[in-house]
């Protein structure tokens, strides 16, 4: 569930953060895109090109 | 697919036909002045703002902090150019004051391949009012967040790093309101880290001048295509001059990538005037063309920004883009 915006987490606080927004087509938008979330999204759905390009290790990551 | 994160200027006379680290030297020591902040000038002001010079960009950060911090006496950081004391607690458009708060400092690759991982440092407010802000609540609200810790946020940037991040990006809200912080941050990190600036590239000349050198890529967006929409979506005069003067001066001083986020019924208005004038202006330069808007913060007060974009509005900025030429950048 997405926080209250002022109420954000900062710096060293607070767990990382992620939104998602679940369109009717299926389509999945993300903001703020974790390491780790993109890693979760990847299992969800392997075929999303986008996702798997931003979930590979970080010494694996596109020039 | 991914979101992008939506994120004037008498002030430039002063920079016309001067050397931008004269003119800035003339107005920071007019600005320290105000402030009786000599002691400013005590320190070297003349290699703080070249930074051609021997001296190390976290040196010449922190030098040139202590001048935008002086120029918070009568701030024109950004085109509004309101000249209010933001160190006696007037505010102007952006309403922010002389502190700095972050509302969200983590590692992300939401962001251009190029540029992720990158250990993102967001700033609380901004000087303009985009009623389709995805991040609408602490961009609008410097308040929002909690005091700026640079050695805590360096730290963490470095460990960012040692853990593979690619770039540091010091982002909003918008960081020019907060150019004394944000260079304080570039003080505290290491020289050859790669630093993104990500702006709405709404800034002036000023403002500029402290920045130049202080980052390897700037990262801005060109939202609007017409002053019109600009207006109307996000209360903000002249926007396209503006914006145009801010991304030719960062081509020259730095990598630079455009971004625009597509939304729904401004491919004409928008989309199409961007992509014929960077092609024009600015060819071969990094363009971000991004599809994932999302009908955030106030976007319902207006009919067009209710829903997401089309998959032929999509479409049709794709060949837009390809019409023009342009080089697209995931």
């Amino acid at each position: 569930m997405k926080p209250d915006a002022n109420d954000k987490p900062a710096a060293g606080k607070h767990p990382l953060t992620s939104e998602l927004l679940l369109l009717p087509d299926g389509r999945i938008l993300v903001h703020n895109l974790t390491p780790a979330f993109a890693g979760l999204l990847k299992e969800l759905n392997p075929d999303d090109e986008q996702i798997r390009l931003r979930s590979l290790p970080s010494t694996e990551h596109p020039t | 697919m991914i979101c992008s994160t939506i994120s004037g200027l008498p002030g430039v006379n002063a920079f016309k036909g001067t050397a931008p680290g004269f003119g800035l030297r003339r107005e920071a020591k007019r600005h320290a002045a105000l402030v009786g902040a000599d002691e400013v000038f005590k320190s070297g002001v003349a290699a703080a703002l070249c930074h051609r010079s021997p001296k190390s960009r976290a040196f010449l950060a922190r030098e040139r902090a202590r001048i935008a911090r002086a120029m918070l006496a009568d701030c024109r950081f950004c085109a509004h150019d309101c000249g209010v004391n933001r160190l006696v607690g007037e505010a102007g458009l952006c309403h922010a004051g002389a502190e700095t708060r972050i509302f969200m400092a983590q590692a992300e690759v939401s962001d251009e391949l190029e540029l992720i991982p990158t250990f993102a440092i967001a700033l609380s407010g901004c000087d303009l009012r985009c009623d389709f802000c995805i991040t609408g609540g602490p961009s609008w609200n410097p308040r929002a967040g909690e005091p700026v810790r640079v050695e805590i946020l360096a730290g963490q940037a470095r460990a960012a790093l040692a853990d593979g991040a690619r770039t540091i990006m010091i982002l909003g809200g918008e960081p020019t309101i907060h150019l004394p912080a944000a260079l304080e941050i570039v003080a505290a990190l290491p020289d050859d880290a790669k630093l993104v600036w990500k702006t709405n590239a709404h800034g002036s000349a000023q403002a500029r001048a402290l920045l130049d050198g202080m980052f390897d890529v700037w990262l801005a967006d060109f939202k609007f295509g017409n002053d019109a929409c600009a207006q109307r979506l996000a209360k903000v005069p002249d926007y396209v001059r503006v914006v145009r003067e801010n991304l030719l001066w960062a081509n020259e001083h730095s990598e630079l990538m455009v971004r625009h986020l597509l939304m729904p019924g401004h491919v004409e208005c928008c989309w199409q005037p961007v992509a014929e004038w960077l092609a024009a202006e600015l060819p071969g330069v990094k363009v971000n063309l991004r599809s994932g808007f999302w009908p955030a913060w106030h976007s319902a007060r207006h009919s067009d920004l209710r829903r997401t974009v089309a998959n032929s509005e999509s479409e049709q900025a794709g060949r837009i883009a390809r019409n023009c030429g342009l080089n697209l950048v995931e």
